[in-house]
């Protein structure tokens, strides 16, 4: 793409990023948090770090707390115990919109999009940078017009860094998915993130645009050199592109480190592949499923894993499920 | 881009929602250049060309800064009536349209901006029990603290307004409704109790919005009394108030409110504190009362305790949803239709079948009843064939031509917010 890393590079700097400055990217430190939903264990005692302008992913099979983690972070859930550490402050007592305003940008699994167009969703968010009020923008202040004329225009740039320049002044209902997920995306970038938190960016895209998005999410932490922390179950793309791997299941931390690593863990194998019955070692073969396997298509990768492998000896609840995180809920509270 | 490319020729990206068009998403990001002027072209044709907007706005503006030099004073009340209504309508819009949430209390604040007006401009009379009190203030400042008197009965409700959601501020407000009606009739040296009070008539630096003073003032010919006086505030006030929710809207706390009725979830994330947004949208929708109740005083001359009630609240409802929610000018739209039919009922009720006239015996509905009938009718109708009111209808799609394709149907009951696909 000719819109590459080019325009986004000296316009980051430029943009006004009020608590960012010259100060490097902060780590994110999780530590020893537990999410409890009456009785409902969701994350146990979960500690992990995501190092300074890194590419963090967190994975597991269904329903192993990644969401939740993920809200916590934002601060859509409060947590039992345990905090969250982001620039000197505790996410975990900070409301939603404070959590925003350090400079924490996320996305949504499903697509959150308001009404209107492209630009506008992207404008919503540029508002914690913006300052115009009721009666400012009731008057046109000219500040005011300043102010939304000079947002608009990086919030053009961000269109064009992610493919959306031509969609850009179109109402966002009548894009196609794989678009709408991108102005997601962009939307998130709109906010000058340090820490963009990407909730299964590439879910339900085709192959294609999967790679392109892979490529993207690459471009941004080398552009702009924030840390990225990313929930996906397309194993392909996380070992392609994370510099580092956390992977939960059932709420629990069960391997960290980096995606070689990760790919050869007996935990994570058996987390995904479910543990035989008997311990036999044929099933150590099937150790590089998760990563090569999975490629071709994301959450089915992991199921179809299963059911050729260890099939229905799978009784004790290790299985991955191809269900939904209800049904996990359910499974996890017996 | 080039998935939109794709779908062009396809018959259905309307502005509906729901085209999550899985078979379309081909491409790679890459933009293709050489298509996007088609693209281009297809969406500005979404809305009427500038120049015959500018056109329609213009011949629509001289109209009605013209009508009073036509029409009885019967059609300036009314008109005025509309005016007030179309005030009130903008505001009960920003709140229950773009934000989301309910409120069943507007007609409270339309009472405390009218009487708010009343006590600030009135010169204090009477003695002993009939006493009345007053500020005796210039009815220009005090029309504007009306509105700041409202604005202010919105804040202090701003605890609630703040942290209660969509129908349960609807509740909530609901005892606002009540709670003011108590006070109105039970503080008669404010408001004159069951009987009411008499307006102070507008008047800026001697020059007053009666029938005198001065006296025999005529414009072309024709004699300008106090409605056709007060016919130029009422617009001037809609202009404010409809270009200020204009601005709004298009404006940063627009989108943030936008937001926070499609996902409180993902607006907190954006940054968007919430509490503050949803009572400052409160707030302004109650400062927007206020000044349609101030302007309403003025033109009743005389304001009673009866006519802000519940029913009035529902009025405003059934506006914005005639109208078209979050829609500006389908607010406006609705506010007229929903004003004028009680009036026109009443004037034609003697021409009309099963009509008849108030103070008269007769079997038939009175005016005011059958207005209501008629305006539920219309809920009805434009919630199962317009799901975006009057608003909507203008700005539906005109028929492509050319392309042959039958037009898809759509289908009714289904509403203009997106489905709710959102868990966080």
């Amino acid at each position: 793409m000719s819109i590459g890393t080019t325009p986004t590079t000296p316009e980051a700097a430029t943009a006004p990023r009020p608590d960012s400055g010259p100060d490097p990217v902060p780590a994110l430190t999780v530590e020893n948090l537990t999410v409890r939903f009456s009785g409902l264990v969701a994350l146990d005692d979960l500690s992990f770090t995501v190092a300074p302008g890194t590419i963090h992913a967190l994975i597991g099979p269904n329903g192993a707390g990644k969401s939740t983690c993920f809200n916590v972070i934002s601060g859509v859930y409060r947590a039992t115990t345990g905090a969250v550490r982001y620039a000197d402050k505790d996410l975990t007592r900070l409301a939603p919109h404070r959590i925003a305003q350090l400079g924490v940008a996320r996305t949504f699994q499903n697509i959150v999009l308001t009404h209107g167009t492209v630009a506008d969703n992207l404008m919503l968010g540029r508002h914690r940078l913006t300052r115009a009020g009721f009666t400012a923008s009731a008057l046109r202040l000219p500040h005011t017009v300043r102010e939304q004329r000079r947002h608009r225009e990086r919030a053009a740039e961000i269109a064009d860094f992610l493919g959306l320049g031509p969609a850009f002044d179109k109402p966002v209902g009548g894009l196609a998915y794989g678009d709408r997920k991108r102005v997601e995306m962009a939307r998130a970038l709109c906010m000058e993130p340090r820490l963009l938190l990407l909730d299964e960016p590439v879910a339900g895209m085709h192959p294609t645009e999967r790679s392109a998005m892979a490529e993207t999410i690459a471009r941004v932490r080398d552009a702009l050199n924030i840390s990225i922390l990313i929930v996906e179950h397309d194993m392909g793309l996380i070992m392609r592109i994370a510099d580092s791997v956390t992977v939960l299941d059932f709420g629990r931390l069960i391997a960290d480190g980096p995606p070689e690593r990760i790919q050869n863990d007996p935990a994570v194998i058996s987390a995904y592949l479910g543990t035989p019955v008997q311990d036999t070692e044929p099933e150590a073969e099937a150790e590089p499923e998760p990563g090569t396997a999975a490629d071709p298509d994301t959450d089915t990768g992991a199921g179809t894993g299963t059911g050729t492998g260890t099939g229905t000896d799978t009784a004790e609840g290790t299985a991955p499920d191809t269900a939904q995180d209800t049904e996990r809920d359910s499974e996890e509270a017996s | 881009m080039s998935d939109t490319r794709d779908t062009t020729g396809s018959p259905d990206t309307t502005d509906t929602v729901d085209t999550t068009g899985t078979v379309d998403t081909v491409a790679a990001p890459a933009p293709a250049p050489a298509d996007s002027p088609p693209v281009q072209a297809r969406w500005s044709g979404r809305r009427a060309p500038r120049g015959r907007r500018a056109a329609t706005l213009t011949a629509g503006v001289v109209l009605l800064l013209a009508l009073p030099f036509y029409v009885t004073s019967f059609w300036l009340q009314t008109g005025l009536f509309a005016m007030a209504a179309v005030i009130g309508a903008i505001g009960l819009n920003l709140l229950s349209g773009t934000t989301g949430q309910l409120s069943l209390g507007h007609a409270f604040f339309l009472a405390v901006g009218a009487y708010g007006y009343v006590w600030l401009a009135a010169e204090p009379s009477g003695t002993g029990a009939g006493s009345l009190y007053g500020l005796g203030l210039p009815p220009v400042l005090a029309f504007v603290l009306a509105i700041v008197l409202a604005g202010a009965a919105g804040g202090l409700f701003s605890p609630i307004s703040g942290r209660l959601r969509g129908m349960y501020l609807g509740i909530a407000t609901l005892a606002l409704v009540f709670l003011g009606h108590h006070m109105m009739l039970n503080a008669p040296h404010v408001t004159g109790g069951f009987n009411g009070r008499s307006v102070p008539p507008l008047d800026i630096f001697g020059f007053s919005f009666t029938d005198t003073s001065p006296d025999g003032l005529a414009v072309l010919g024709v004699p300008f009394g106090g409605l056709e006086r007060l016919w130029y505030v009422g617009l001037a006030l809609v202009a404010v108030a409809w270009l200020a929710a204009r601005n709004i809207l298009r404006g940063r706390p627009g989108r943030a409110l936008g937001a926070v009725r499609d996902s409180e979830v993902a607006a907190a994330v954006m940054g968007v504190h919430l509490t503050r947004y949803r009572a400052s949208a409160f707030i302004v929708s109650s400062m927007y009362a206020g000044a349609a109740g101030a302007l309403l005083a003025l033109v009743f001359k005389r304001v009673v305790p009866d006519h802000f009630g519940l029913l009035l609240s529902i009025d405003y409802l059934a506006m914005i949803v005639i109208g078209g929610l979050g829609s500006v000018g389908g607010a406006a739209c609705g506010a007229v239709f929903v004003a004028l039919i009680p009036h026109l009922l009443t004037k034609y009720a003697d021409d009309l079948p099963l009509l008849t006239a108030p103070g008269t015996t007769g079997s038939g509905v009175s005016p005011g009843d059958a207005a209501r009938y008629l305006y539920g009718t219309a809920i009805v109708l434009v919630l199962i064939f317009a799901p975006g009111g009057l608003a909507g209808l203008a700005h539906r799609r005109p028929r492509r031509k050319g392309d042959g394709s039958p037009r898809t149907r759509r289908f009714p009951l289904r509403t203009r917010t997106a489905p709710k696909e959102h868990t966080p």
